[in-house]
């Protein structure tokens, strides 16, 4: 026992209770709103098939309130209507039909044109059904593969027989709970021992996981509460049942209108009685053993056999009409229950026509005994085809109700379209959008064909409609399920930085320390004495080959000849519309040997890239990728060089290792490659190493650091350090269509250079004008990053990286501007401070200290 | 049920011409010859043997290509073992590539990430790049030990 909030009342949950069931039991019949009319819609289907009850759960919409466990405390709205479900104005529309025919947005608002954005908008605002819960954070769903022989779709009788008969490993999913809902006592005794059997066998079996589709392969993807998990197996057998026929007749969508086996459950499962007087019309044998679940709670029961004609109510059925077999009668009721016969949810079938998909129970025989489901199941298991069984006939439609409950059409409207020309069950659905619902075609799809046929279309324009996955709607979380999972990569220091207490953050695809604890005393430290900062995360090649020289020429747009053994330079790597993809550096190592680092997310574009041009030049180059095999920590400050001779007998002096340049050194009796930096603006070494030697080399340099009172840093001083000499971060600072112009990077270019990747755009645009570029500024205050920089109130750029700077004094930082007539502007707001355009670097201008 | 441990290996890149590569006879101490690509191989082996696997390949491949590349690569890469009757089994609820037989090998996607996979004896080692070391197990353990196929 428990009770859930609804729409702002307490409502009280009996243990089993779903969220319908208790609100039923409080005296909620009307569940919805329909969506164009605003007709009142109560529980229909109870078994998760329609889309009448759809509710609210806790902030997320369209949750099924008939199959949703009530939980306590949780929190139910209604959906529809203005100002509210029970009191909605918009019910007005239902007198309206004249003005709203069917497709009529294809036709109407069409002139002028501005009349469509506005009428899109209220059309938007009336219809619908749940808010997205834009401002809560959906979690992810983890994605997982499985590989079976045999997948079993649906945990009723035959799925079950088939799970504990086929052979190999065997996941049966369902999207529900195994037997929850079951009323009938023999399918639950025959439920609970084919799957004690089926468990038995070691049959794995996934309770509330969705299949959603049949793929070629075969590929099922299931959906469930936490993750999606992508089936890959040889054999599918499809036994999801049957519901029963949807009921076409006047006023067939009115609260207290049921499906026999939701108004069962209701009475049997959970104990509450769908009306004090039902008509049950119990055309099938479901229906009479309905009826007399209905007797037994206590209600009083009409049973007939017949075509309903009518059923007639205003907030809820007050009585029917019937065409029994004595003639016409009409019943005073609260309740109509319909058996009219059966309809296979066989979406999954029809979807896949492939050799080893099998369906078996009620989607292959609608209606089958126990015996039949249990028999076709296992036949099913050991890949024999069964003849399907013919079915009810095409359903009836009356002159008048709702085929479409989900979209709202009318066989009125049917008839409309029929008549405007369109004469096929495929694009009557397009004009109509019937089947096209939550429930995607679950109740009509048989009635839409059975409409086709009867108006007498051709033979291959009637018939059901095509079966497309999804067949359940999906939620976004679902759609992108794996996508945005998060896959992080570590460098080998990882738990050192953790044992540090570093805050560890997200940087692209790496977790990096933020900061361990004292930015200002980081940026001091490398300001003032030694840090060091784990750069592991920086992609890392080797090129050799006879080409590779060649390969880097018309790669980069620097002159790779001239680099000497031993020196470093500074690369951007640009494309073919000679925008900046990357930067790092390239140092030759010797023999034709080029060692190639790129920026940390930039790794892979840059290998992609380099192995893309040397097949296409077919170079005779070989291009390995070092990043996860060498790690690299960057020592930095006035002291950086006395720290690595502590550690060191190598020759460390400017000679050995000129900047910008490298040399192979051993530190710590660490092998390293020792590259000169300068992109903190002081004295810096990477030493590159193998990765398993990280920890001793890391540990090391802290160890012999104390002299200096050494501190690691990280991002975040990292951030300020490089801003301070106006040195950019990629994709922070920069634009997808930045050049180097725009970046003040054409030094870093050789255009006299005959070719090279990006030349030929580059020299197009040498021609135009500057229109945007990215600067230093200079603030009187600090603004956010982002903040827009305006000249008169106009928006002329964008701030990209800020930061107050202790070693310039003032809050500096970096962002694009564009011309205002023609010139750049030199003074700016950035939301409250002032910003003045100023050259950089901020710190050390001149450029002594990384010389040492 | 299957078990997953970490295992050490030495790993040795060759990066070399195609042809020289097809030409190349495999190095001995146990190493196995894996070829990644049309124009690289890998040679996997017991980690104590790693100068040698290196130097050899490095001395025959130099033969047919002068200037192709043979480095020791064991830090870049985290070896997994994957053993028991349910190796495969547990494999599945990590990768949709088939789980290599004995002596085979396959490359592709396992846990999201981009590895390589050897069919062996005893079930099956898993390579991924070392910065996924973690990446791996964890996924490991969630996927497949809550299945109950894989012991935590």
């Amino acid at each position: 026992m428990g009770t859930l909030r609804f729409e702002g009342k307490f409502v009280e949950v009996h243990d089993g209770d779903t969220i319908a069931s208790a609100l039923f039991r409080h005296g909620i019949r009307t569940f919805n709103r329909s969506l164009k009319s605003h007709r009142r819609r109560g529980l229909y289907c109870g078994t998760g098939d329609c889309a009448n009850c759809l509710v609210t759960v806790d902030g997320l919409p369209g949750e099924r309130a008939c199959v949703t466990p009530a939980r306590d405390g949780a929190d139910v709205i209604r959906e529809t209507g203005w100002p509210s479900t029970e009191r909605d104005a918009l019910a007005i529309n239902d007198k309206l039909h004249w003005a709203m025919p069917v497709g009529f947005y294809y036709k109407m608002f069409v002139r002028p044109r501005w009349l469509w954005e506005l009428a899109e908008q209220v059309i938007r605002r009336a219809t619908g059904t749940g808010t997205l819960p834009v401002s809560a954070r959906a979690e992810p769903k983890r994605t997982r593969y499985v590989r079976v022989d045999v997948l079993v779709i649906g945990g009723g009788v035959a799925g079950l027989a088939a799970a504990s008969t086929a052979e190999g490993r065997v996941l049966l999913a369902d999207e529900g709970m195994i037997a929850a809902g079951v009323s009938d006592t023999g399918t639950r005794v025959a439920i609970d021992r084919l799957a004690a059997q089926a468990r038995a066998a070691g049959v794995e079996i996934l309770e509330r996981h969705t299949a959603t589709g049949i793929y070629a392969g075969l590929s099922v993807p299931l959906v469930g509460p936490q993750e999606m998990v992508e089936v890959e197996c040889r054999r599918v057998v499809v036994a999801t049942g049957a519901l029963e026929a949807h009921g076409v007749f006047s006023g067939n969508d009115l609260p207290g209108v049921w499906l026999a086996r939701g108004a069962a459950r209701m009475a049997a499962i959970h104990g509450v009685a769908p009306g004090e007087r039902a008509v049950v019309v119990a055309n099938t044998t479901q229906g009479a053993a309905c009826a007399q679940t209905l007797r037994e709670a206590g209600v009083d029961v009409v049973e007939v056999t017949g075509r309903v004609l009518e059923a007639r109510g205003s907030k809820q059925v007050s009585s029917v009409s019937v065409l029994t077999p004595e003639g016409r009668r009409a019943y005073s009721c609260d309740a109509l229950v319909l058996s009219l016969g059966w309809a296979p949810r066989d979406s999954l079938l029809r979807m896949s026509p492939d050799a080893d998909v099998f369906g078996a129970g009620d989607v292959l025989w609608p209606g089958c005994g126990l015996q039949d489901a249990e028999t076709s199941g296992r036949a099913a298991a050991r890949g024999e085809r069964l003849e399907p069984r013919l079915g009810d006939p095409w359903p009836i439609l009356e002159e008048d109700g709702y085929v479409c409950v989900c979209e709202d059409v009318r066989v009125h409207d049917l008839e409309a379209a029929w008549d405007e020309g369109w004469t096929s069950s495929e694009i009557l659905k397009r004009y109509t959008t019937a089947t096209m619902g939550p429930c995607q075609g679950a109740l009509c799809s048989r009635h839409l064909a059975a409409f086709t046929e009867s108006k007498g279309a051709v033979p291959n324009a009637q018939g059901r409609t095509t079966a497309r996955p999804p067949v359940r709607a999906p939620r976004l979380e679902d759609l992108i399920g794996g996508i945005h999972e998060v896959i992080e990569r570590r460098t080998a220091l990882h738990d050192l930085h953790v044992a540090a207490d570093a805050r560890m953050d997200h940087s692209g695809v790496w977790m990096r320390p933020g900061h361990y604890g004292d930015v200002d005393e980081e940026i001091r430290a490398v300001r003032e004495r030694v840090s060091i900062m784990d750069v592991s995360t920086l992609g890392k090649f080797l090129v050799g080959g006879r080409d590779a020289r060649a390969l880097l020429d018309w790669t980069l747009p620097l002159e790779v000849g001239a680099i000497e053994p031993g020196r470093t330079r500074y690369l951007l790597a640009l494309d073919e519309a000679g925008y900046v993809m990357d930067d790092g550096l390239l140092a030759a190592l010797g023999d034709g040997t080029y060692y190639l680092t790129s920026t940390s997310g930039g790794a892979d574009r840059m290998e992609a890239s380099l192995r893309d041009w040397a097949d296409r030049l077919e170079l005779h180059v070989h291009l390995v990728n070092q990043t996860a095999q060498l790690g690299a920590i960057n020592v930095a400050g006035p002291n950086a060089r006395d720290l690595l001779a502590e550690l060191s007998h190598d020759d460390l002096s400017r000679t050995a290792i000129p900047y910008p340049g490298h040399a192979d050194i051993t530190v710590a009796g660490v092998p390293c490659r020792a590259i000169a930096v300068g992109f903190v603006g002081e004295l810096s070494y990477e030493l590159h190493h193998p990765r398993g030697r990280s920890g001793d080399l890391w540990t090391a340099l802290l160890e012999a650091g104390r002299t200096w009172d050494i501190r690691p840093h990280g991002l975040d001083a990292l951030d300020v350090l490089r801003l301070e000499k106006g040195h950019f971060f990629l994709a922070q600072d920069t634009m997808p269509d930045d050049h180097p112009a725009k970046l003040g990077l054409d030094w870093a270019v050789t255009m006299r250079k005959p070719a090279f990747v990006g030349k030929m755009a580059l020299e197009r645009m040498a021609g135009l004008p500057l229109a945007r570029k990215l600067v230093g500024l200079r603030f009187d205050g600090t603004p956010q990053r982002g903040a827009p920089l305006t000249v008169d109130g106009a928006i002329v750029g964008r701030v990209t990286s800020c930061a107050r700077s202790a070693a310039v004094g003032h809050p500096i930082g970096l962002g694009w501007i564009r011309t205002v007539d023609g010139e750049f502007p030199a003074a700016l707001r950035a939301g409250g401070p002032t910003a003045s355009v100023v050259a950089t670097p901020f710190y050390d201008p001149s450029g002594v200290k990384p010389r040492g | 049920m299957a078990e997953l441990r970490a295992r050490s290996l030495a790993v040795v890149l060759c990066a070399a011409d195609p042809a020289a590569l097809d030409a190349l006879v495999a190095p001995g101490h146990g190493a196995r010859m894996l070829r990644t690509a049309r124009d690289e191989a890998l040679f996997v082996a017991p980690p104590d043997v790693a100068p040698q696997v290196g130097r050899e390949v490095a001395d025959r491949i130099a033969a047919m290509d002068d200037d192709a590349v043979t480095l020791d690569v064991s830090d870049g890469w985290a070896a997994w073992d994957l053993t028991g009757d349910d190796a495969a089994h547990a494999f599945s609820y990590l990768s949709q590539l088939d789980a290599p037989i004995e002596g085979a090998f396959v490359q592709g996607d396992v846990a999201h990430v981009a590895a390589k996979v050897l069919g062996t004896p005893s079930g099956l080692i898993m390579l991924v790049p070392a910065y996924w070391r973690a990446h791996v197990r964890e996924r490991a353990v969630r996927d497949a030990s809550a299945r109950e196929v894989l012991s935590p």
